[in-house]
């Protein structure tokens, strides 16, 4: 593997009992790449998003993250899982913003940023309180540093969820739908600070909705449905020149807001084209 | 109802009311402790720890606590466990409130959102760091209530150690009745004091709830 290769994912899947969500999944993320990961509802987009820091325990598949490797499977089949202190040091380097904040609801804005440096890193609250409060205000929080989640905005509680991961100083960043639980117009403020982000060289998987955003931050495009990787490229051709006609059903169904076209065809026909 | 039996009769069931609170106190805290531990263990994933916090559960819960008491106080000393009455009542007390206050636990941590935890295992934070800093303190709000109302009981069912000996307020009560045959003042009396103190606890909840409630 290259050394540039921050993740990578091969023959990923996921069952819950009988539904079986992710179908053998293969992809890679280097590093300083913007990877945008879209798809229908219920494709599976953010089950594989959760697999990467382990969230979601895989039920086959081999996951390796800056060199450590966080599930494999064994000769017999069985799968063998890193242990907690190891999957503990991935998650330290890996953020993940969620679709719902859950921020901590008990601490103010700077608690929430400070709570896993001190814990975690050891850091001294003097220390992890300067940064916190250097993070707060490039997310432009500052003056809310002092506020509990629930006295702030849909819009607010993200970015401070977002100044929390980047508190831990993440060699990758995970965001789960962030824009999809505050209303549209705070969703701009959510998108600039993660395009901002992504200017500085962070390397992000993104799993989104907001197709504006795909276009024009991701170096890459993964469009997801059934549980299978159906297309991948950079994020123009994707978007712009989709080659299947799911992609293109889907983005129409997106864009245009006109129902999706569902295909006859059976999915494993199709996963074997690809 | 005489006032002037009402009036002779506090100072003597008086006298019992640090003996109530004691029991109360020592059951309290031990049942808490203890309730804890159980329910830290039903949210275990190790099958043993599981099922022996299940079978407390289900002995202490499932036995009257008369008769947990009279274990303690007449049975343990035919093993060679000799308690005093205030002991074996503590005992008998701590383990019936703990299996209870497991449950009020035990749904108070369940009842956090998920996403909390996910946020802190996100975070590379250690489950009991996250427990400690992250999900009890957010379930307590949640067990208020219910943790008072176990403890209302309680303070209530120390009464039943009159019948392993030990001079609480019920007691002294009772030893008014032999001595002078005046049962309804007395009673009267007695009641009023653990309504008194039942009140304290609940206005104890509601400043506890104001403490713990979100800032919005």
């Amino acid at each position: 593997m290259s050394p540039n290769v921050l993740v990578n994912v091969s023959g990923l899947h996921k069952s819950f009992g009988d539904a079986e969500v992710l179908r053998g999944m293969d992809f890679e993320v280097e590093r300083g790449e913007v990877v945008a990961i879209i798809g229908p509802s219920g494709s599976g987009k953010t089950t594989m998003l959760r697999c990467v820091n382990l969230l979601e325990r895989p039920s086959a598949g081999r996951i390796e993250v800056d060199g450590r490797i966080l599930c494999e499977e064994q000769a017999d089949g069985s799968m063998s899982f890193a242990s907690k202190t190891e999957i503990r040091a991935v998650r330290e380097h890996v953020g993940m913003v969620f679709q719902r904040f859950n921020l901590f609801p008990h601490f103010t804005a700077v608690e929430n940023v400070i709570e896993a440096p001190m814990a975690v890193r050891g850091m001294k609250r003097a220390d992890a309180q300067a940064r916190a409060l250097e993070l707060l205000e490039s997310v432009g929080l500052a003056h809310k540093a002092d506020s509990y989640p629930l006295q702030l905005s849909g819009g607010q509680q993200q970015r401070v969820a977002i100044a929390r991961a980047l508190a831990m100083d993440p060699a990758l960043m995970l965001f789960d739908e962030v824009t999809s639980s505050v209303d549209p117009e705070l969703a701009g403020e959510i998108l600039l600070v993660m395009k901002r982000l992504a200017q500085d060289g962070m390397t992000m998987l993104v799993v989104t909705h907001e197709m504006g955003f795909a276009a024009e931050v991701a170096d890459r495009v993964l469009f997801i449905d059934h549980g299978l990787i159906v297309e991948e490229g950079p994020a123009q051709e994707v978007l712009g020149k989709p080659k299947h006609e799911r992609t293109r059903s889907f983005l129409r169904a997106v864009l245009e807001r006109a129902p999706m076209v569902e295909e006859e065809a059976d999915d494993d026909a199709q996963a074997s084209t690809l | 109802m005489e006032w002037d039996v009402v009036l002779e009769s506090f100072p003597l069931i008086w006298k019992g009311a640090s003996k109530t609170l004691s029991l109360f106190a020592w059951s309290l805290v031990a049942g808490t402790v203890l309730g804890l531990a159980v329910a830290l263990m039903k949210l275990s994933s190790a099958k043993t720890l599981i099922w022996s916090a299940t079978l407390f559960s289900w002995l202490f819960r499932g036995i009257p606590l008369l008769i947990l008491l009279f274990y303690a106080f007449f049975a343990l000393p035919e093993v060679g466990w000799l308690l005093s009455g205030f002991w074996a009542a503590v005992l008998g007390l701590s383990l019936w409130t703990a299996a209870y206050q497991a449950e009020v636990i035990r749904s108070g941590i369940i009842a956090v959102d998920q996403g909390q935890t996910e946020a802190s295992d996100a975070l590379g934070m250690t489950r009991s760091h996250s427990m400690r800093r992250i999900i009890i303190p957010q379930s307590i709000r949640i067990m208020v209530p219910p943790f008072t109302s176990n403890a209302t009981t309680l303070l209530k069912q120390t009464s039943l150690a009159t019948l392993v000996t030990v001079p609480e307020m019920t007691l002294l009560t009772q030893r008014i009745f032999s001595n002078n045959f005046k049962f309804i003042e007395p009673i009267f009396v007695l009641a009023m004091i653990y309504l008194a103190m039942t009140t304290v606890l609940i206005i104890g909840q509601l400043i506890v709830e104001r403490t713990f409630r979100l800032r919005t």
